[in-house]
């Protein structure tokens, strides 16, 4: 490999990046605007402003300090998030086939949970002034239960994003092991030749099965209605972003957008054999999966209560097994 | 179930919310006392809303007293004025024109339409359904402009005075037509609504069984209303009230308290308001809407109680030298109030905003000043 193929390998992944960033700031208006504004007969905010002219105010408001036992970690978790998105998106270029330890599925697997785990510590380290800092007399005489230990309305989200990665992601990883079953491996590079010479995963019965799993997943894994368990309206509110203002807010939207696009690269890539390539006409259909899972996604979310665990479990172990069964046929 | 107990021995951690909160359009304090996140005890706390209507009410001219009733509440002002003046009118033995009477009765059930409706709207965005609750919102608007056809305003109609009603808010042939078409408008949309509604699987299985107030418990608690109605109670004061008499409707009971019963309960209702509010429009009566023949004089304590949307409203006050003395309010809201702490014993956190808004509260109604006697 000479000095000027990787020089023009790095550059050609840097501008693939930043296009498919700019794509991914329009996902979330379009969902808003012509999903759920649509259905629900009103104008609905300008295609722009969730995931683009939003992020550039909150990036000029002033900070508040966030009320957290660890501010800094705080912090920097939508940062982290960010990073995380921004290398499964590098992992998913021809380019990053060279390192094979980065294109790997389990690496993916890794680097999604690490998001995950980011919920939970947001969470953790959230303590805002929605609950138990609220200066009001609740421990005097005349309360109830005056010596039960008191918690933030934060740490419910933790412990739903715990429950989330126990079992609620658990149908999204399950699907990604779809095309690993039919191809036998678990490096990208190899899943995409195994399907430029057997035609795509997803026109198989078990693809068909493992895209629909896969759907569910990606809804669970951006906590989109009814899987927003862990933000819920109803008791913790923005759970783990509750105390995120300003640039950190802003890195929050921006990030959703950023994975939203990034799961839908995933699906081209390992049900279609299409990886992200600036330069080549799959970047088009990678646009075109984004859009369609958008689309999808707010028409099922906009005629969806909030699932709470008595909904989330039942459909979190159905949508598992028809990720097992995905696989299972995918082996035979 | 007979009887939800709470459990204090057992409870591991307090989460408390608020008193500012979205979920809750009104400032209210709720501790939730949880295991795991089930719901063991709940104490709720009121008192940041307060304004002490009654004490500014006291030593003001009786007009202006009955004015300031309907700044008490936002979704019933209408309710409030209008039992101010009945109380007075009680009090005065003032005689009320049949049309007057035809015209309070009419915009009382458009009260109850709009209040029903943002219940409804309410519960699906604590449901998380924005869609729904969107569609119950514009259906609302409709009741909200004939409101403003007939009061004058959207919220403030200061439409029922000492003898009658305000001649601006009497009911000509344009209002009469804009009425029937909108009832229709209401009725149609409302229906396809309930279809809907009641047909998602997803949405019956997050509100079936969820807010269980048992019956035997909501006739201790004294609850009131369409709260009472959802736990098979057939008890509304309107069968009683002389101001009904001539409209034909019915009680609507649901068997099972829990949140679906009370959005039932609510939906089913509207139907019964848009009937009576049809009544009165065929049987309107000719004449006068204000009669200014009497006088004012002192009057001992005189009590009112009407049905409202919520509930059971009762207003008491006495007369001497033209202005209020010992005035009491008493809102429904503060009967249901006990119950929210009941009704989310048992669920899931998430489900606890959810049965403390089926008992409908309104907390600008609530913060009362009450004194409690232990009998």
């Amino acid at each position: 490999m000479t000095i000027d193929t990787i020089i023009f390998g790095i550059l050609a992944l840097i501008v693939t990046v930043i296009v498919c960033f700019i794509v991914s700031t329009f996902l979330p208006g379009i969902e808003r605007k012509y999903v759920h504004a649509r259905i629900q007969q009103r104008i609905g905010p300008p295609v722009t402003s969730p995931g683009i002219m939003a992020p550039i105010k909150f990036a000029f408001k002033d900070n508040i300090k966030p009320s957290s036992p660890v501010p800094g970690l705080f912090k920097a978790l939508p940062v982290v998030c960010f990073i995380v998105v921004l290398v499964i998106l590098i992992a998913l270029t021809p380019q990053a086939f060279y390192i094979p330890a980065l294109s790997s599925l389990i690496a993916i697997i890794g680097l999604l949970k690490v998001e995950e785990i980011c919920y939970v510590l947001m969470g953790a380290l959230s303590k805002s002034v929605m609950s138990v800092r609220m200066p009001f007399p609740d421990l005097v005489k005349g309360g109830v239960n005056l010596d039960v230990t008191r918690s933030f309305i934060e740490d419910i989200s933790a412990k739903r994003s715990l429950r989330m990665i126990t079992y609620g992601s658990f149908p999204l990883y399950l699907a990604l092991f779809g095309p690993v079953a039919q191809s036998g491996s678990i490096f990208l590079e190899k899943i995409v030749e195994y399907q430029h010479i057997h035609g795509p995963y997803l026109f198989t019965v078990s693809g068909m099965i493992a895209a629909v799993v896969f759907f569910l997943g990606y809804m669970i894994v951006l906590n989109e209605y009814p899987f927003s368990f862990i933000k819920a309206k109803s008791d913790v509110i923005e759970g783990p972003y509750m105390e995120y203002a300003a640039k950190y807010r802003g890195i929050v939207f921006i990030t959703r957008g950023f994975l939203m696009f990034t799961l839908a690269a995933l699906f081209s890539l390992l049900f279609i054999g299409i990886p992200t390539n600036l330069f080549s006409w799959g970047i088009i259909l990678n646009i075109i999966v984004a859009l369609i899972f958008v689309l999808a996604m707010g028409i099922f979310s906009a005629f969806s209560p909030v699932f709470t665990n008595r909904q989330l479990l039942p459909v979190s172990v159905v949508a598992s097994l028809l990720g097992v069964l995905a696989i299972a046929l995918g082996v035979l | 179930m007979d009887e939800k107990i709470p459990n204090s021995n057992v409870i591991e951690t307090e989460i408390p919310l608020g008193t500012v909160h979205p979920a809750a359009l009104e400032p209210y304090r709720l501790r939730l006392f949880v295991e795991d996140e089930i719901v063991r005890e709940a104490e709720i706390t009121i008192g940041v809303n307060h304004r002490g209507v009654e004490r500014i009410m006291e030593g003001l001219p009786v007009e202006k007293a009955n004015a300031l009733t309907e700044k008490i509440c936002g979704i019933c002002s209408n309710s409030h004025i209008w039992n101010s003046c009945r109380t007075g009118e009680l009090g005065l033995g003032i005689e009320v024109p049949e049309r007057a009477q035809f015209i309070r009765v009419l915009m009382s059930e458009l009260e109850r339409l709009h209040s029903h409706f943002l219940y409804l709207a309410h519960g699906c965005e604590v449901l998380s359904h924005e869609t729904f609750s969107m569609r119950v919102f514009y259906l609302r608007e409709t009741v909200m402009e004939l409101l403003s056809m007939v009061g004058g305003n959207r919220v403030q109609y200061g439409c029922s005075v000492l003898g009658g009603v305000r001649p601006r808010c009497d009911l000509d042939d344009n209002r009469i037509q804009r009425i029937i078409e909108g009832m229709d408008t209401i009725e149609a949309g409302l229906t396809d609504f309930v279809k809907r509604f009641t047909a998602d699987n997803i949405i019956m299985s997050r509100i079936t069984g969820i807010g269980v107030l048992p019956q035997k418990q909501a006739l201790k608690l004294a609850v009131t209303g369409p709260s009472l109605r959802a736990t098979g109670v057939p008890n509304d004061l309107r069968t009683r009230m002389s101001e009904y008499e001539p409209f034909d409707f019915n009680i609507i009971t649901q068997p099972d308290g829990d949140v679906k019963s009370n959005l039932i309960v609510r939906a089913l209702e509207s139907f019964e308001a848009i009937k009576i509010v049809r009544q009165v429009i065929d049987q309107l009566p000719e004449g006068k809407v204000v009669n200014h023949d009497w006088e004012m004089v002192d009057t001992d304590i005189t009590d009112s109680y009407i049905e409202v949307p919520r509930g059971t409203l009762y207003h008491s006050y006495a007369i001497e030298n033209g202005k209020v003395r010992h005035c009491i309010i008493r809102t429904p809201s503060m009967a249901n109030i006990g119950a929210m702490q009941y009704a989310c014993i048992g669920d899931q956190v998430t489900d606890a905003q959810l049965a403390i808004v089926q008992c409908d509260p309104c907390f600008t109604c609530t913060d009362r000043a009450i004194e409690i006697i232990r009998r």
